[in-house]
């Protein structure tokens, strides 16, 4: 029997894909690219193949920061539709192997991106990931209704990483890009809250539609996407940009705004329920990404011509 | 001698199983194998350019 691998029937093993999963790899590609954009707006030239593998080193940090939250948020994941098929909670991946997996990937994308760019860069990329682990899925996200305004922080990181690779310092630009991230999570996330509360609910996860009801989130929904608006034209304002970047912001400032009195004027039961099955969440909700990826676009495209 | 290679093996398994647990082991060891020639390639091409950039290559 020595040459006999006894499996439980329960599991054929997880596929390559399943792997790949536990990286989200769809949060990934938003990550690659406020990263890509921190690195292009910086004034210093990067070598191409520096900068490809800085970038990489943004992903895979990122990325392993995802596979930690996947295997401490294990239970909650479970019982979530949303995210129940994720490959530690539907059993596919052991938990300490997807632990593992994030652990090692963390400490290899710091390491490397010390040695291709710099240690500034290297210790802003550590600091995003023990922000998301450690300050985001361990404190906040069960704790408070505000988990993901702080949280927020975690993904406004990428822009500050790209830039202090190429620069070895932090700037003002970069800071801004920041702040215009951190402002837009919310109205970002609660969006998609309010159509997904009851999911959260089940879970025992403290969002703010959930603690604070609908109709309170679709107040912070609009009065955050007012404040995102002369955020994100400071960097025009102050000089650091042109006028595409200007007018792009000022344009998709408005129609974010419009999406977001659309969700404050959703049509609504006593309760705040909304009776139009949260349509203009979840058009605000797909709204938002199109705004942030074609604004950091136009601050690229300012950058360049 | 080489040990023979570990069987698959369970009382409640069907062939198809067994065939598919095979499948997904040998898609895993593709991917690992890929990742590391990736890797490889990576460390190569950032060392080059890295010795290139302090004058010690060419």
């Amino acid at each position: 029997m020595s040459d006999t691998l006894l499996i439980n029937s329960s599991e054929l093993g997880a596929t390559a894909s399943d792997w790949l999963a536990l990286l989200k790899p769809r949060v990934m590609s938003l990550v690659v690219f406020t990263g890509a954009i921190g690195l292009v707006v910086a004034p210093v030239h990067m070598n191409p193949i520096l900068a490809v593998t800085a970038i990489l080193c943004i992903a895979v940090g990122a990325g392993a920061a995802g596979a930690i939250n996947m295997w401490y948020d294990r239970d909650i994941d479970a019982v979530m539709k949303r995210t129940a098929m994720r490959p530690v909670a539907a059993g596919r991946i052991e938990p300490a192997s997807a632990l593992g997996f994030g652990v090692v990937l963390a400490i290899c994308s710091v390491l490397l991106m010390a040695v291709v760019a710099n240690a500034v860069a290297a210790g802003v990329l550590a600091a995003s990931i023990g922000f998301y682990v450690f300050i985001y899925t361990m404190w906040l996200k069960r704790r408070t209704p505000q988990n993901i305004v702080i949280g927020g922080a975690a993904g406004a990181f990428p822009a500050v990483i790209g830039w202090a690779a190429a620069t070895g310092d932090i700037g003002a630009l970069p800071l801004l890009l920041f702040a215009i991230v951190f402002f837009w999570t919310p109205p970002h996330f609660w969006s998609l809250a309010l159509y997904a509360s009851d999911d959260y609910k089940r879970a025992g996860v403290p969002m703010l539609p959930v603690v604070k009801g609908a109709r309170h989130t679709r107040v912070c929904v609009f009065v955050y996407t007012l404040v995102l608006l002369p955020v994100a034209l400071l960097p025009y304002w102050l000089g650091l940009t042109g006028r595409i970047y200007g007018a792009s912001a000022l344009v998709l400032g408005a129609a974010f705004i419009y999406y977001a009195w659309g969700v404050l004027r959703d049509r609504q039961d006593e309760a705040g329920v909304s009776l139009s099955n949260d349509a203009p969440a979840r058009a605000a909700f797909k709204y938002s990404l199109l705004y942030l990826f074609v604004l950091f676009g136009a601050c690229a495209i300012d950058r360049l011509v | 001698m080489m040990p023979n290679a570990p069987r698959v093996e369970h009382e409640n398994w069907s062939p198809e199983m067994v065939a598919e647990f095979k499948r997904r082991q040998r898609g895993r060891n593709i991917a690992l194998l890929a990742a590391l020639a990736a890797f490889c390639v990576l460390i190569y091409a950032v060392a080059v350019v890295k010795l290139h950039e302090y004058g010690q290559m060419w």
